[in-house]
């Protein structure tokens, strides 16, 4: 038998949040961020947690179009925007392009970092047309990877920068 | 698509093939620790303690919630941590999962708190009052080993030292030898994979045994010592790795988490999660490196290698750390500091010193980091004093192609390799002339340095190797489950781990070799003691050679069996069949059948078998060990250019080399992957991480704002250049290769460094190399002048 436990009172708050195209209901505790409420309250598991501090990246997601990390505020403040995780680019053709190239160049190791890095990949292919190898590096600050030394997600960046839209068309 | 291989067929060994664990990944849906949920699952958060080292007086329990918080007095079954080494004299260490009595470093778990999220768990921490009675703390490596602290770790020791040890191989010497002597120092550092640990476990009440899925290297070894501390048998515990972020040594350790957590399981009888944070990470658990040397070179003239002589101290922290133990990279530290090179004379102490900081454990390249730093920044002041280019010094010392295989000054079997080859491939792919030439012009406040360091890695160390160092874990053959299905598919289980490695497609591509089946029809399954052969796991770039010859040999007994079943059913002698394209087909090409077609005769359509088959069908386990089983050496050099800035002390990277021979690499896109993964972390060790402790014992670095680890744009432009000397002692040639990145940058940047400020009669002689260590540099060659 399990045993039976009582635990202190906590406090919740119910609100609304517009994820991945969804309207969802959620009952947290107002100090819960909104990494914890994407993966614990939605099931939604593609945002990883790193540091839970703003430094590593892995939490990034995507707000109203921003990527945004999702560790440092309560979930709370995010009604009313439209998020965006890594599960919501399956059939985005950007996103195919990149999950291709990503593959192609060995940009990925242990793959914990790789949601975040997509996310932020697909931003910098999206408002830097023009970067080189030098500024991908500097938009790549505040994402870390502990295990490809980078050099595969620069250069599957670039890939995409110098192929896209062209290649966009012919899926994943 | 353009800029396809030229063979797009190729998928064995030797392909660049793309991985297939990347789908999943590159989807979200990779299923880490914390991506596992059960039902009625509670998290735990632990109290620390804040202070180094004191006496526990009391702990009070928040009042009204005593049922939800636990401390060693509750857990009385349990038994401490034990990883005693037998070689003599070692002091062995007790380490409680929650501490028992007193608290040896900051961050030692002292009570668990359990509730319905990890925040609310942590509200209760923050209730319990623990009364410390504070006790001389032992901050200082030196002042442990030389028995001047104050303090005692473990009062039933009689010094603060877990072992000591020494090898003697002095011999004689020119007189006229140019001897150099320096204190060289690695900082203590932080594994960091991008995941930290994490545990969820619960009882299974069908099987009858405890269930913990953990983002753990070496599951086989987590569950034997599991077993130990919990009072189970083995096989009442399993232990599934699932997808696991990383992990570089950090994660080839029993945690005491990972037994409060298994034990509260079973007590509460409900799933039990405990995901470390990074905090938890950086100042509690995830410690490395940690070296101090103090080392003579003798070179003659001629610029030759005479003799080393070595005292070099390790800061231990408080506990052996299961299973390696505490003395892992002392103890090889004495057998590895010769390097690559022959010599006639050598001597080597060591001391694993015990003091108030947080067990040091296993990172990539274990005491190799340390010991190529100590050597090759010795040999580059050398070749200074010497007046000779550091690549002279070594092409005079280095062990040379026809001296393969060679014996060693401490009985180390090199295999194979033209160590001096690699190295003039490395001077010449970074243009060390043409840097040479920049350098000369170039004497202001920026200075230009170049450097390069050697070094050779012994991976897959096999049994006779690991016995006579007994500690609980002794590696023996490494074995592979193997089988077709129904449908043909090749299922294979293998007792490694692969987080990140790749050996989902590696070990794909061995299987297309030995069975010419595609790698899309290959299924590896590792991770999980439930079904997988007992192996000690993923640790001392092992994998390509130990898992790699497993599956190897369970292939080609699997082809025997198949092969006896096609020439029946085909009706051709068995040894006229050929493994291609996922079946068999006889040598005149006049007959096939597919590997699905002979599966489907054995499972479904057993009347069409001969009489005398063999009943073991189509599923066998397989074993491999190296033989001579010293383990394969790999080896590289790194050069690079530097520019140091003598005002601010900052330094960069200018350019960047290494050549480097793995033997016959298993994918070279993959191995790549792994020396440029290594050699981020080495650039890291060099010039950035460090977490500092101050003389309580404190450590300074706990968030990664503090703890500061490359980005993209720390990296250098790269040349890579690589050599294929097979091994003579490997299945298919093949080497370990995925720890080496990170061994010689370190050595290969000091030594850039110290040839920018050589000029300026200033010298660096610790790791990181920080904008204050430089100015310190040219601080104290200023006050010498
Ligand atoms: S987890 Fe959000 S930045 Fe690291
Ligand atoms: S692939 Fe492991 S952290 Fe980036």
């Amino acid at each position: 038998m399990s045993a039976h436990l009582e635990f202190p009172e906590s406090h919740t708050v119910t609100f609304r949040l517009h994820v991945n195209g969804e309207e969802r209901e959620v009952s947290a505790e107002p100090r819960t961020h909104l990494a914890d409420v994407l993966r614990e309250h939605c099931g939604l598991t593609a945002t990883h947690l790193g540091c839970e501090q703003g430094v590593c990246g892995a939490c990034t997601v995507e707000i109203d179009g921003v990527p945004q990390r999702s560790c440092l505020q309560s979930a709370t403040r995010f009604e009313g925007r439209e998020i965006r995780t890594l599960e919501a680019f399956e059939n985005d053709p950007l996103g195919a392009a990149l999950r291709r190239a990503f593959s192609e160049e060995h940009a990925l190791q242990c793959g914990y970092c790789t949601p975040g890095m997509l996310i932020t990949a697909r931003d910098i292919v999206q408002r830097l047309p023009q970067a080189d190898e030098a500024r991908i590096r500097e938009e790549l600050a505040g994402n870390l990877c502990r295990c490809t030394g980078y050099r595969g997600i620069v250069r599957a960046i670039q890939r995409v920068l110098e192929t896209y839209p062209h290649e966009s068309s012919d899926g994943r | 698509m353009t800029g396809a291989p030229p063979d797009t067929q190729a998928k064995g060994i030797g392909a660049r093939l793309a991985r297939k664990e990347d789908a999943r990944f590159l989807s979200g849906r990779g299923e880490f620790v914390a991506d596992i949920r059960r039902p009625g699952m509670l998290d735990v958060a632990f109290v620390r303690a804040p202070v180094a080292h004191a006496r526990i007086v009391d702990i009070e329990k928040p009042e009204g919630w005593e049922s939800l918080v636990y401390t060693m007095a509750d857990m009385a079954e349990v038994k401490p941590i034990v990883a005693a080494s037998k070689l003599p004299g070692f002091q062995k260490s007790e380490q409680y999962p929650l501490a028992k009595d007193k608290v040896r470093f900051v961050g030692e778990m002292v009570a668990m708190c359990v509730a319905p999220s990890r925040a609310r768990a942590e509200d209760l921490a923050e209730q319990v009052f623990v009364d410390y009675e504070d006790l001389p703390v032992v901050s200082d490596m030196h002042a442990a080993a030389n028995g001047t602290a104050e303090g005692k770790l473990h009062e039933h020791w009689d010094s603060n030292v877990f072992l000591e040890t020494q090898v003697d191989n002095k011999a004689g010497i020119a007189d006229d030898v140019v001897s150099v002597r320096r204190q060289l120092s690695t900082s203590r550092q932080c594994q960091v994979p991008l995941e930290g640990r994490g545990v969820v476990c619960w009882w299974d009440h069908r099987l009858n045994r405890l269930e913990m899925t953990s983002a753990a290297q070496m599951p086989h070894i987590n569950r034997t010592g599991l077993a130990e501390c919990l009072g189970l048998d083995e096989g009442q515990v399993r232990v599934v790795s699932p997808d696991v972020g990383g992990g570089f040594g950090y994660k080839g350790i029993l945690l005491p988490e990972e037994i409060c957590c298994a034990w509260l399981a079973m007590k509460l009888d409900r799933p039990i999660r405990w995901i470390e944070d990074r905090n938890e990470h950086l100042s509690a658990n995830a410690n490395c490196r940690e070296h101090a040397y103090d080392i003579s070179v003798h070179v003659e003239r001629s610029g030759r290698l005479a003799g080393i002589d070595c005292d070099a101290i390790v800061d231990s922290g408080a506990y052996s750390s299961y299973p390696f133990s505490a003395c892992l990279e002392a103890a090889q530290i004495g057998s590895i500091l010769p390097g690559p090179y022959k010599m006639d004379s050598y001597s080597c102490h060591t001391r694993s010193a015990a003091t108030n900081k947080p067990p040091i454990l296993p990172y990539r390249g274990v005491a190799r980091t340390g010991v190529c730093f100590a050597l090759e920044v010795m040999l580059d002041i050398a070749a200074r004093e010497l007046g000779i280019e550091p690549f002279e010094l070594r092409e005079r010392s280095l062990v040379g192609p026809d001296d393969m295989p060679y014996t060693n000054i401490t009985n180390k079997l090199f295999d194979s390799g033209d160590y001096i080859a690699c190295m003039h491939r490395a001077v010449e792919a970074l243009d060390w002339s043409g840097w040479r030439a920049r350098q000369a012009e170039t004497n202001g406040r920026k200075r230009i340095g170049l450097g390069l360091a050697t070094f050779c890695e012994q991976g897959a160390h096999g049994t006779s190797v690991y016995h006579g160092w007994g500690i609980p874990m002794v590696p023996g053959y490494e074995q592979c489950n193997a089988r077709v299905t129904t449908d043909g598919i090749l299922e294979l289980q293998i007792g490694a781990h692969s987080h990140g490695q790749s050996m989902e497609t590696t070990m794909a591509q061995v299987a297309n070799t030995v069975l010419g089946i595609d790698p899309e029809q290959v299924r590896i399954m590792h991770g999980d003691t439930g079904g997988s052969p007992y192996s000690t796991g993923t640790w001392g770039s092992r994998n390509a050679v130990m898992s790699g010859g497993a599956v190897a040999a369970a292939c080609e007994k699997l082809a025997d069996r198949v092969r006896r079943l096609a020439s029946h059913l085909m009706d051709v002698a068995a040894d006229d069949l050929i493994f291609e394209n996922g079946g068999v087909v006889s040598g005149d090409r006049s007959r096939s059948m597919t590997l699905a077609d002979i599966a489907h005769t054995w499972y479904r359509a057993p009347q069409l078998l001969p009489d005398d088959v063999d009943p073991a069908g189509l599923g066998l386990v397989a074993g491999y060990k190296m033989r001579p089983d010293m383990g394969t050496f790999s080896y590289a050099t790194h050069a690079c250019a530097v520019e140091v800035d003598t005002v601010t002390g900052a330094v960069k990277l200018l350019d960047y080399a290494i050549c480097e021979d793995g033997g016959v690499l298993l994918n070279p896109m993959v191995v790549e992957g792994q020396l440029l993964g290594g050699l981020a972390q080495g650039i890291g060790t060099a010039l950035y991480e460090e977490i500092p402790f101050d003389d309580e014992a404190q450590p300074l670095a706990s968030t990664l704002a503090d703890y500061m680890v490359p980005g993209a744009a720390e990296m250098p432009h790269l040349t890579i250049e690589h050599m294929e000397t097979p091994s003579p002692f490997s299945t298919f040639g093949q080497k370990g290769i995925g720890e080496g990145g990170a061994i010689a940058p370190p050595a290969a940047i000091t030594n850039a460094v110290n040839d920018a400020l050589g000029g300026l009669g200033a010298e660096i002689h610790s790791v990181p190399i920080s904008p204050e260590r430089v100015i310190a540099a040219l601080e104290a060659a200023h006050e010498s002048d």
